[in-house]
């Protein structure tokens, strides 16, 4: 698994308290018990993480955890330096990238 | 006749710590737990009273901790530790029949700075979609402790600033007495603990300033005392009819006797400077319990450690106890003031006291003032006591008085 989909595991076992056997690439966001505000919080969580600008607009809880890595992946230019580069790069983020640096 | 409320369990999470077992040895011990606090850094009084090593996210009690206000998370710990202490497990329960009330001051307004800080730094795209449900102070303590519990009977918030907790137990026996549930859940909870609350409340001069010896700065009834200490923590109290707890085999800890609130309609602030409606609040209690002054044995006082605060309630306990002064003992001295939680910590401790036959001290207290001597404080270590009838003080800025009368049963 590559960076950004350990860090999505992470963070829906750490801080979304969903229990680590369930969170596949094909879960769906509703079978790990995320509602309609919880995935508001966790694209929150990712656009902080990476520094990247995630519309929650898009989200909902029908997506399956692939389906939020490839949208992350989009944003960070996934094909280039967008696994390994870590959060809070701004050189690797696309056009446009979030507002000030990670965990700031 | 009206069936007696009893007190069946408590739960307590304190500065003094995590629990009701840790919260008694601190105020058993007698010293205060008031620190520096790294958070409050380059403000006027850099002090505060924390629960000690709290983790929601490592307490099994506390689930999705991350959608709540750290008040919240208090709050839902003091709760799971009530129930197991009354011996109520909520599948047992008819959930349409259990009551909620609770009780705070500001809600869940470390959610609210903290999320207002990310909102001037990065705008709105920072702003959590939980920002609103952990604030709004009905959802931050008896709408999430009802969800988590699945309660279905009537659930409600009460703020009467540093008098919320105890409201929330009057307010409970009311909806015992109307019939309106069999059993009530009933406590308070604050997280007030941060920068603009430390801000605001060291501006209107409440804040001891002793940030030198930050363990001697809340010394309630003392002479040289200048302000309290801010703390945060939470209690819940299990209260059922006398008949409901016998018929399921739980043990009474303590009866409520009587209760009364009264409002100073004084100053938004200052107490009365004659504790006139705390003397009413004293007298309505009494009357309610079908007692005297004659028959009270121990008064748990609000004991802020403010010059006000103190000298007014000492004049009341002063003047109308004055042929059997009962023992007095003021838990902020080790536990600072919790705000909306406190008078719910010190229902609980009042409980604890007659059960457990013992009056906790009352934190760096060396000496009165003119305004504070002539009331029987216990100092220095806990005090042996049968405790037949007891009363614990709650004040709040905006003029609230809040009595307990709690009884032996």
């Amino acid at each position: 698994m590559d960076t950004v989909r350990e860090h999505l595991k992470t963070v829906l076992v750490d801080k979304f308290e969903v229990p680590a056997d369930k969170v596949t690439l094909q879960a769906r966001l509703t079978d790990l018990d995320l509602d309609s505000l919880a995935v508001v919080e966790l694209y929150l969580t990712l656009q902080e993480h990476w520094n990247i600008p995630l519309d929650d607009g898009d989200a909902n809880n029908e997506l399956t955890v692939d389906d939020v890595a490839r949208t992350v992946d989009g944003l960070l230019g996934a094909d280039t330096a967008g696994h390994d580069a870590g959060p809070g790069t701004e050189q690797t983020a696309g056009p446009g990238a979030g507002p000030g640096p990670a965990h700031a | 006749m009206r069936d007696a409320i009893v007190v069946t369990g408590v739960g307590l999470v304190t500065p003094g710590g995590i629990g009701r077992e840790a919260t008694w040895q601190a105020v058993c011990a007698g010293r205060s737990v008031a620190g520096l606090d790294p958070e409050l850094d380059g403000l006027p009084v850099p002090l505060s009273c924390r629960v000690p090593g709290f983790d929601a996210h490592a307490l099994p009690s506390v689930r999705q901790a991350w959608r709540y206000d750290r008040s919240t998370r208090l709050l839902l710990a003091a709760a799971h530790e009530a129930l197991e202490h009354a011996g109520l497990v909520p599948d047992d329960w008819d959930p349409a029949r259990v009551a909620l009330v609770t009780g705070s001051a500001a809600g869940g307004i470390d959610t609210l700075e903290r999320t207002y800080r990310a909102f001037l730094k990065s705008g709105a795209t920072a702003v959590s979609p939980h920002a609103l449900t952990a604030f709004l102070p009905n959802l931050s303590a008896a709408g999430h402790l009802a969800l988590d519990l699945g309660l279905t009977g009537p659930s409600l918030h009460t703020s009467t600033a540093c008098a919320s907790g105890a409201t929330a137990v009057i307010t409970a026996c009311g909806l015992l007495d109307s019939d309106g549930c069999d059993i009530a859940l009933a406590g308070g909870t604050d997280a007030m603990v941060t920068p603009l609350c430390a801000a605001a409340f060291a501006k209107m001069g409440a804040l001891s300033r002793r940030t030198e010896d930050p363990s001697a700065a809340s010394r309630p009834f003392d002479q040289d005392r200048d302000g309290f200490v801010l703390g945060e923590g939470a209690a819940l109290l299990v209260l059922e009819r006398a008949a409901h707890a016998r018929a399921r085999g739980a043990r009474p800890l303590a009866v409520v006797a009587g209760h009364s609130s009264t409002s100073d309609a004084h100053h938004a602030v200052a107490p009365d400077p004659q504790g006139r409606g705390l003397r009413a609040a004293v007298d309505g209690a009494l009357r309610r319990a079908g007692a005297t002054v004659a028959d009270v044995d121990h008064v748990n006082a609000h004991g802020t450690s403010t010059p006000l605060n103190d000298r007014a309630e000492a004049l009341v306990i002063r003047a109308m106890f004055a042929g059997r002064p009962p023992t007095v003992t003021a838990a902020k001295g080790v536990l600072g003031h919790t705000m909306g939680a406190a008078g719910a910590i010190e229902a609980a401790l009042t409980v604890l006291s007659i059960h457990r036959e013992t009056v906790p001290p009352t934190a760096n207290f060396h000496k009165p003032d003119a305004d504070t001597e002539g009331i029987d404080l216990v100092t220095a270590a806990p005090h042996r006591q049968r405790i037949g009838l007891a009363l614990s003080h709650s004040l709040g800025f905006g003029g609230h008085n809040t009595v307990l009368a709690l009884a032996k049963p």
